[in-house]
């Protein structure tokens, strides 16, 4: 939940029960208020009675049967007794006693009495006054319907209600509008941070008035600094180690090439004299056969492997690997591993093949290449001479909206026992320990790399026995939505691959 | 042919300096980008070997600045900087070829050849691989037979595919390659035109003299020769 959602909806909330129960409180007390205010103005209606009726006691005194009616057009009711006999009574009021007669207890030492109760008579609930004069045996009965009462404290508690209901409405609005300008600096940080690339360090472009948020900001944009560097100096040490280790390496290399070079001159030069003088290549090839010459150049190429790899684990980067994906043409990518490695393929008399369609993968081109790469010249080094390599792609339909692209290697090498399967992947692991086959140049980081590119990418390895070669076979599986690919049929290509070997 | 070495590495810069000059090659050396544009003032150069980490102007500030002065001279880059992105960014400056390190030399050589052939400044304008022999200026295709050279008819398409095909011997051309070697913007191209003028070419040709790396191009082989 917001905090703009949570603080309307808990002020709201809060602003309306408080305002209900000031609401209820100020029902009761005006209640109170009307039905005192009532009852006064029954004992004045009682007492007003009592008096007239005093003034004219005679008359009624012997005209016993006779009940006066009088018309009233006031919400009144009243009803005048005189020695148990009624006397007066208004147009509405019935003629038997409107209070229950025991409830003119004769017990009550007080001469005059007043008694308040609530009735029913004519439908209607009626608030009725008796006061009874036990000297003169009088008693006066005025009713008012409680109707009046009810109405009368309504229309009071509306009209103060009224304004607060508008108050709340238009205080909700206020609060709403208050607290979107107050969280808007917030707001527009929200906006800013979600927006940026993943890799996006440069500092905040905001300006916050409130302290609260100016601390943030700072603290926000000192961390984005510190962690620009740190992946600035990331980036350089790759960079940086990659030019210090190599133009070393390449002097090596040279040195080595101009060392053969020199001794089979000079080799050459000694021998010219003698009888069976033999030509510059023929020492070449004698001096380039040394054990120590072979090792040196052997070693240099190792060495070369090594860092090749090691930059290549620190180049694939998952920061670099997301922010850098594109859509590229797969076949044409496999096409150019191939022709990389096959100067290397073609010195193990290997054959290869490449069977693919133009298959567009959405991913870091970089990234896949090497580990193209690192299958490829993985078959290449583990499969005996003469060998085969299959390189093909497969595109598989899951459901009608998903699709599969499928890279799968095949060699016709020894394989690898399902109970290592696991193990490959780890770095630095080599089958076979320290024993492993040293004329073979690896580090043990060649599968750790496909590995860690794939999990990077989502795709899925899967090591298996080669049916058609015998060798293993790797399959690495991206999982691709519809839309992410297209797969263009291209008959140009399959009449290529279908070429004659004449 | 004359090179200029652009190479702030001095042990780097003498060891290929040895090396280039074993081959029959004339080195100058200068270590700065600076000194680089200086010794480019004078048309005493057929090619530079430009490294790209240099102190100073960098290494594609020279190529653009030889760019701009129109002048055509052969750039062969060469760095430690290996990643697909510089690899790109140099040839857009227009870059003739790339190597990374720690390169081969020999490697280096058949690059230095190939331009070599194209400026005219090699001894001969021969490829030989194998049995066959392609002049490049004459444009002419021999095969040699017991000691003699019989000459061998191509169309001009079928020599371009050789010809492309000889001088990047040892490496694999994909089909897209040869058609861009074969045919300018905008010229129709029939899909299987490469198919046809190689099935023309090995019918006169020493047999598997064109390999096919199906699904990938056609390769010349050179190490067996």
């Amino acid at each position: 939940m917001s905090i703009r959602r949570y603080l309307v909806l808990t002020l709201f909330a809060v602003l309306t029960l408080i305002t209900f129960i000031a609401a209820v409180q100020g029902y009761k007390v005006s209640m109170t208020r009307a039905s005192t205010q009532f009852d006064e103005q029954l004992i004045d209606v009682a007492h007003t009675l009592i008096t007239i009726q005093s003034l004219v006691p005679q008359e009624s005194n012997k005209s016993r049967v006779g009940v006066k009616n009088i018309d009233q057009q006031g919400s009144f009711a009243f009803q005048l007794w005189l020695k148990g006999q009624l006397v007066l009574k208004s147009a509405n009021a019935p003629l038997q006693n409107i209070v229950s007669t025991h409830s003119l207890s004769s017990s009550d030492t007080t001469i005059e009495q007043t008694h308040f109760s609530e009735v029913n008579f004519l439908g209607q609930r009626w608030r009725t006054l008796s006061l009874t004069n036990s000297i003169k045996e009088q008693q006066v009965i005025v009713a008012q319907p409680l109707q009046a009462q009810f109405v009368l404290a309504q229309d009071i508690i509306l009209a103060a209600v009224k304004p607060m209901i508008i108050a709340i409405a238009l205080l909700s609005v206020l609060i709403f509008i208050v607290i979107t300008q107050g969280l808007k600096p917030l707001k527009k940080l929200t906006i800013e941070l979600s927006n940026r690339k993943t890799n996006d360090f440069t500092p905040l472009q905001l300006t916050a008035k409130n302290s609260e948020l100016e601390h943030v900001i700072a603290t926000l944009n000192q961390l984005f600094s510190r962690l620009d560097a740190a992946f600035e100096r990331e980036r350089h040490f790759a960079a940086d180690a990659a030019h210090e280790l190599k133009t070393p390496l390449s002097v090596l290399k040279l040195n080595a090439h101009n060392v053969v070079q020199e001794v089979s001159e000079q080799l050459a030069q000694l021998n010219s004299e003698a009888e069976s003088s033999k030509p510059k290549a023929f020492w070449l090839a004698q001096v380039k056969s040394f054990t120590s010459i072979e090792q040196l150049t052997s070693s240099v190429d190792r060495m070369g492997h090594v860092i090749d790899q090691i930059l290549n684990l620190n180049r694939t980067n998952p920061e670099q690997m997301a922010s850098a994906s594109t859509a590229f043409n797969l076949n044409k990518l496999l096409q150019q591993v191939i022709s990389e490695l096959y100067a290397q393929i073609k010195k193990r008399k290997q054959n290869i093949s490449l069977e693919s369609d133009n298959v567009e993968l959405v991913a870091h081109q970089l990234s896949i290449h090497l580990l193209m790469v690192n299958l490829i010249s993985n078959a290449n080094k583990y499969t005996p001479e003469g060998g085969e390599i299959k390189v093909r792609t497969e595109v598989t339909h899951q459901h009608a909206d998903s699709e599969q692209i499928s890279i799968i290697v095949e060699d016709s090498g020894q394989g690898i026992a399902p109970s290592e399967y696991h193990r490959v992947f780890d770095r630095f692991y080599r089958i076979g320990g320290d024993q492993h086959n040293s004329n073979v140049v690896g580090c043990g980081l060649g599968l750790a790399i496909v590995k860690h590119i794939a999990d990077v990418h989502g795709a899925l390895i899967t090591l298996s026995s080669s049916e058609t070669l015998k060798g293993l076979k790797v399959t690495v599986t991206f999982p691709v939505n519809a839309p992410k690919i297209i797969a263009m049929k291209n008959s140009a290509v399959l009449s290529t691959t279908k070429e004659d070997h004449s | 042919m004359r090179i200029l070495l652009v190479e702030d590495d001095l042990p780097l810069a003498n060891a290929l300096q040895q090396s280039l000059q074993q081959e029959g090659f004339v080195v100058n050396h200068v270590n700065t980008g600076e000194l680089a544009l200086t010794a480019l003032a004078t048309p005493d150069q057929d090619l530079v070997i430009l490294d790209l980490g240099l102190p100073g102007i960098d290494g594609i500030e020279v190529l653009k600045q030889i760019r701009n002065n129109k002048s055509q001279l052969p750039v062969l880059i060469l760095t430690a900087r290996d990643s697909i992105e510089s690899k790109v960014q140099g040839l857009d400056y227009g870059a003739d070829d790339y190597l990374a390190k720690p390169f081969d030399i020999q490697e280096l050589i058949a690059r230095l050849r190939v331009v070599e052939r194209r400026l005219g400044t090699a001894s001969s304008s021969l490829i030989c691989i194998d049995k066959v022999k392609l002049d490049t200026s004459a444009h002419k295709v021999y095969i040699t037979e017991n000691n003699t050279d019989v000459e061998v008819h191509f169309s001009k398409k079928e020599f371009m595919v050789l010809k492309a095909l000889m001088e990047n011997a040892g490496r694999i051309q994909s089909r897209e390659q040869i058609e861009s070697k074969l045919y300018h913007w905008g010229e129709e191209v029939l899909s299987n035109a490469v198919e046809v003028h190689i099935h023309k070419l090995r019918k006169s040709l020493p047999n598997k003299f064109i390999q096919n790396v199906r699904g990938v191009g056609y390769i010349i082989d050179n190490t067996t020769a």
